[in-house]
């Protein structure tokens, strides 16, 4: 109780006294802060984005003949015996037809001239959930298109691979900005420290003199670093959800984004993001003071 | 809280400093000690006097631990004090009170605060510690000076919030680097009558100086360094 009360009118001493730098220092936590969890958060949505393509990815095999019920049955083996599969669903000239009829709606009386049978038969493949990776996805359709009679296969490939790529190079960037965040954050934490510190030699002289223990110096300090940590990371993130309320706003008006659903930080990841910033602070206050106690 | 200061340091000896042929040697080759040896039993006041550059200050802050002898051993309360690391030299640190012959104030900060820095170390009571503040500057004659900023204070009254702080906490050993050279003959007598109430306490008590009147007839033990060199011990008058 007695420590704590000693502690808390140090911090408020060092506050005092070196508050240029300690603001400094906050508004870098709170910057880091803001740079990293935007980049993760648009990677996270990155993910969810890629798990609901993976969810509606099927590969469609169009075919020269319409197959027979055996030649089916062989074909269904075929492709079962590179992977599992969710579905294999045959699809006839004349369901082709149906289909696209139905698509055109009011104007479909254009097919009217038409033969029925002017489409391609196909066969569509839901892959299992499970082949997730764009290679493996790529290696199925290259399988597919050997199978007999198969003619083409489709699966929005370049649209994929452009979005696959995109999402490496976010990872890249998530990376990158934690790393930015994590050397930014003990640079100014340790750099305010050391000028209070040198701004203050007579007083940590004479107190280890008149009998401070270490701890007694040090737990301001700690404490110091604790509340940059806290309130640089909660300003930060505060920002960085203005900003996605913002954006999520102005998304609902458009059509083409409406059907994608932006989504924040879990409270977990909240919660980690604040404790790693708290972390951090304290850490590199604890191991600036270290090294001047330490003689 | 107030613990009678001589009981609180470790050991039951009756022995509160002793020095075994201790040297200390300054680089290059400054020799301010030369194979002292000496012991201060618990509870007595002794005044260690010579001329300037005897070593008088190098003697204190070999029994303040603040410098480690060259040669030789040092122990307080009958513990060796080489060793003493962390917490536990903190500790002993607690118990032993200096008033630095240059000082050691905190510029920026009040009378007040200077002199609760010792308590707070060890953390006693706010309330303790606002009393206490106020019963010494009242002592020292320095009540009015309470909340001003020691830079602000002038030299013979910054010594004596530096004698305020070394007493406050009420330490068993109690070192004074000549205390009353900046002083008046009555403010002298403040001094020195503080210094006796922390005796009769009993602390033990170190006096550097080479102000005669205050041991003349003191009746206290002095000794007298000389180049670095014990010279004289004048025992105990009746
Ligand atoms: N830090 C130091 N470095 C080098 N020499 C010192 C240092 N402190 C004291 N001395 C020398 O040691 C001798 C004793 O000094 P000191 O203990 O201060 O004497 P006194 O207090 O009796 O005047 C002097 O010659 C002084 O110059
Ligand atoms: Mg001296």
């Amino acid at each position: 109780m007695k420590f704590w009360l000693a502690v808390l009118q140090q911090l408020g001493r060092n506050l005092r006294q070196t508050w240029p730098s300690q603001m400094m220092t906050f508004l870098t936590v709170s910057l880091s802060v803001l740079i990293f969890s935007l980049f993760s958060v648009i990677y996270i949505n990155m993910l969810t984005v890629s798990r609901q393509i993976g969810d509606d990815l099927q590969l469609v095999v169009y075919l020269n003949d319409e197959p027979g019920p055996e030649m089916q049955e062989q074909l269904r083996n075929k492709i079962t015996a590179f992977d599992q599969v969710e579905s294999i669903h045959f699809v006839s000239r004349d369901e082709a037809y149906q289909r696209f009829r139905q698509q055109l709606g009011d104007s479909s009386d254009v097919l009217d001239d038409m033969p029925h049978d002017f489409l391609p038969p196909s066969i569509e493949v839901t892959p299992l959930h499970s082949l997730r990776g764009l290679s493996q996805i790529k290696l199925f359709s290259d399988y597919l298109l050997k199978l007999p009679g198969a003619e083409k296969v489709q699966y929005g490939q370049e649209w994929i691979e452009r979005f696959h790529s995109f999402t490496q190079v976010l990872r890249l960037v998530v990376l990158l900005s934690a790393s930015l965040l994590i050397l930014t954050t003990i640079f100014m934490v340790s750099h305010t420290i050391r000028l209070t510190i040198m701004g203050r030699v007579d007083e940590l002289e004479l107190l280890k003199l008149v009998g401070a223990t270490n701890n007694y110096i040090r737990m301001p300090f700690m404490l110091e670093g604790f509340l940059q940590g806290l309130a640089g990371s909660l300003i930060g993130l505060s920002a960085l959800y203005a900003l996605f309320l913002w954006i999520s706003h102005r998304v609902t008006g458009s059509e083409l984004l409406s059907m994608v659903h932006f989504t924040f930080f879990q409270p977990g990841i909240i919660a980690l993001i604040i404790l790693l910033s708290i972390i951090l602070c304290t850490a590199g206050s604890y191991f600036s003071m270290h090294k001047y106690l330490r003689f | 809280m107030n613990n009678p200061p001589g009981e609180t340091l470790p050991g039951s000896t009756d022995i509160m400093v002793e020095l075994i042929k201790v040297s200390k040697r300054y680089p290059p080759d400054v020799v301010a000690l030369d194979t002292i040896s000496l012991t201060i039993p618990r509870g007595e006041m002794l005044f260690v006097i010579g001329m300037s550059g005897a070593g008088k200050t190098t003697l204190l802050k070999l029994m303040a631990t603040m410098e480690a002898p060259s040669n030789g051993l040092i122990e307080i309360g009958g513990e060796p004090i080489q060793d003493l690391r962390g917490a536990k030299l903190a500790r002993l640190r607690q118990r032993i009170g200096v008033a630095y012959q240059d000082f050691k104030l905190l510029l920026n900060r009040t009378a007040a605060e200077n002199i609760a820095i010792s308590m707070e170390v060890s953390y006693k009571k706010p309330q303790y510690i606002t009393k206490r503040v106020r019963t010494l500057l009242d002592q020292l004659n320095l009540a009015d000076k309470h909340g001003m900023i020691a830079g602000e204070l002038s030299r013979g009254e910054q010594q004596r919030v530096t004698l305020a702080r070394a007493v406050a906490n009420s330490p068993a050993l109690i070192l004074v680097d000549e205390p009353t050279g900046n002083l008046d003959a009555i403010t002298t007598e403040w001094v020195m009558k503080l210094l006796a109430n922390s005796h009769k306490a009993g602390a033990t008590i170190v006096i550097a100086t080479h102000d005669d009147s205050l041991y003349r007839d003191s009746g206290c033990r002095v000794i007298e360094l000389h180049k670095g060199n014990l010279l004289g011990i004048s025992g105990e008058r009746p």
